[in-house]
C-alpha cells in the first residue's frame, strides 16, 4: 500500500485530534470541524484490502482447525508481530506515547478492552456461518450492525472519540456502499 | 433462527466497538501499542476460553503452510491503521472505506484465483462503492 500513511510513524502524525476540551465538555453544540483528507480515505480503502487479504488466509486456518483456533493463533501471531514492531520502534513510540498521554490523558481501563471484541466476534459469526444464514447472510448481517454502530457512534461521539456532524452526503455514501456491497455479498460471489 | 441472526448483526456491532474501544487507546498511546493490546488481551481471552472448551489445537497444525501464520501479522497492521484512521475520519467514513476495500479487493481477488463470481452484480456492486466513495471524499 505505497499511498498508505505509515501507522508506525510517530510524532508529527499523531493526534491533530480536536483540541481536548472538545472531550471534557460534551455538551458543546458545535461537533470538530471536519475536513477528511483524500489520502486518509485511500488508506482506509487500502486497509480494507488487508482485511480481504487476512480473512482469507484466516479463513484457510479455520479449516484446519476451526474459527476460535484460527482466531486465536491470529491474535497469538499478532502479539509476536506487534511486539517485534514495537522492539524495533520502541524510541519514537515511547516518546509519542509519552506525548499523548500529556495531551488527552491516560486511557480508561475499557480501551485495553477491544482485543475481547475482536475474539467475542468470531464466535458470533461461527455461530451464524453454521446456520441457515451461510456466510453471505453473515457478512449482510454484520454490514447492517457495522454500519449502524458507527452512525450512532459519530452521532454521539461514543467512547471519547470526537462527535461528527452527519448530513445528507453521508446518508448518500452510506445508501451506495450498503447496497453496493449486498449485491457483491448476495449475487456477485461464490455464494450466488 | 431468530439466535443467528441476531449473533452476526452482534458481530457487526462488536466490529465498530472494538475500533471505537482501541482507537480511544490510541489517543493515549499509539495506534501501534493500542493494535498489541487489542492482539494480546484477544489472544488471553481466546487461550482461556480455549482452555474451558478444550481442542482448540488442532492434530494437524503441522500440516498448515507457513503462509497461514501471516494472517496475524496482517492484523496488526490492520488494527493499527483502523485506530490510526478513526481519529482522523470518524467511525462512519472507517467503516464505509473499510468495507468497500474489503468488497472490491475481494472481488479482484476472487477473479485473480478463478473463484467463480457473477460478473454483472459484482461490476454493478463495485460500481456503487465508487459512487459512495466519490460522495465520502467531496468537499463540503
Amino acid at each position: 500500500m505505497p499511498l498508505a500513511p505509515n501507522p508506525f510513524v510517530s510524532g508529527p502524525l499523531l493526534p491533530k485530534l480536536s483540541p481536548p476540551s472538545s472531550y471534557s465538555n460534551r455538551t458543546m453544540t458545535s461537533p470538530p470541524t471536519q475536513r477528511t483528507n483524500p489520502l486518509h480515505l485511500l488508506a482506509a480503502f487500502a486497509s480494507g484490502g488487508l482485511l480481504t487479504l487476512a480473512i482469507f488466509v484466516n479463513g484457510e486456518a479455520g479449516r484446519f482447525g476451526g474459527a476460535m483456533f484460527s482466531s486465536w493463533l491470529a491474535h497469538g501471531v499478532g502479539t509476536v508481530v506487534a511486539i517485534v514492531f514495537l522492539a524495533v520502534a520502541w524510541r519514537g513510540q515511547r516518546a509519542a506515547a509519552a506525548e499523548a498521554t500529556t495531551k488527552i490523558g491516560k486511557a480508561p481501563l475499557w480501551a485495553y478492552l477491544g482485543g475481547i471484541c475482536g475474539a467475542a466476534t468470531v464466535m458470533l459469526t461461527s455461530t451464524s456461518v453454521n446456520s441457515p444464514l451461510a456466510l453471505a447472510g453473515t457478512l449482510a448481517l454484520g454490514l447492517a450492525g457495522q454500519v449502524v454502530l458507527s452512525l450512532a457512534a459519530d452521532f454521539w461521539g461514543l467512547l471519547g472519540l470526537p462527535k461528527r456532524r452527519l448530513d445528507l452526503r453521508d446518508a448518500g455514501a452510506v445508501i451506495l456502499i450498503a447496497a453496493g456491497s449486498l449485491l457483491i455479498i448476495l449475487f456477485g460471489l461464490g455464494a450466488a | 433462527m431468530i439466535i443467528p441472526i441476531l449473533a452476526a448483526f452482534a458481530a457487526g456491532l462488536l466490529v465498530i466497538l472494538s475500533r471505537q474501544v482501541n482507537g480511544r487507546l490510541s489517543m493515549s498511546t499509539t495506534p501501534l501499542i493500542s493494535s498489541f493490546w487489542n492482539h494480546f488481551v484477544g489472544f488471553v481471552f481466546l487461550t482461556v476460553v480455549g482452555l474451558v472448551l478444550g481442542g482448540l489445537i488442532p492434530a494437524n497444525i503441522a500440516e498448515m503452510p507457513w503462509w497461514i501464520y501471516t494472517g496475524g501479522a496482517i492484523g496488526v497492521v490492520f488494527v493499527a491503521s483502523g485506530s490510526w484512521l478513526i481519529t482522523r475520519i470518524g467511525a462512519v467514513n472507517s467503516t464505509l472505506l473499510v468495507i468497500a476495500g474489503q468488497m472490491v479487493f475481494g472481488v479482484i481477488f476472487d477473479l485473480l484465483r478463478g473463484a467463480p463470481v457473477t460478473i454483472w452484480a459484482a461490476a454493478l456492486g463495485v460500481v456503487l462503492i465508487l459512487a459512495g466513495m466519490w460522495l465520502t471524499q467531496r468537499k463540503r
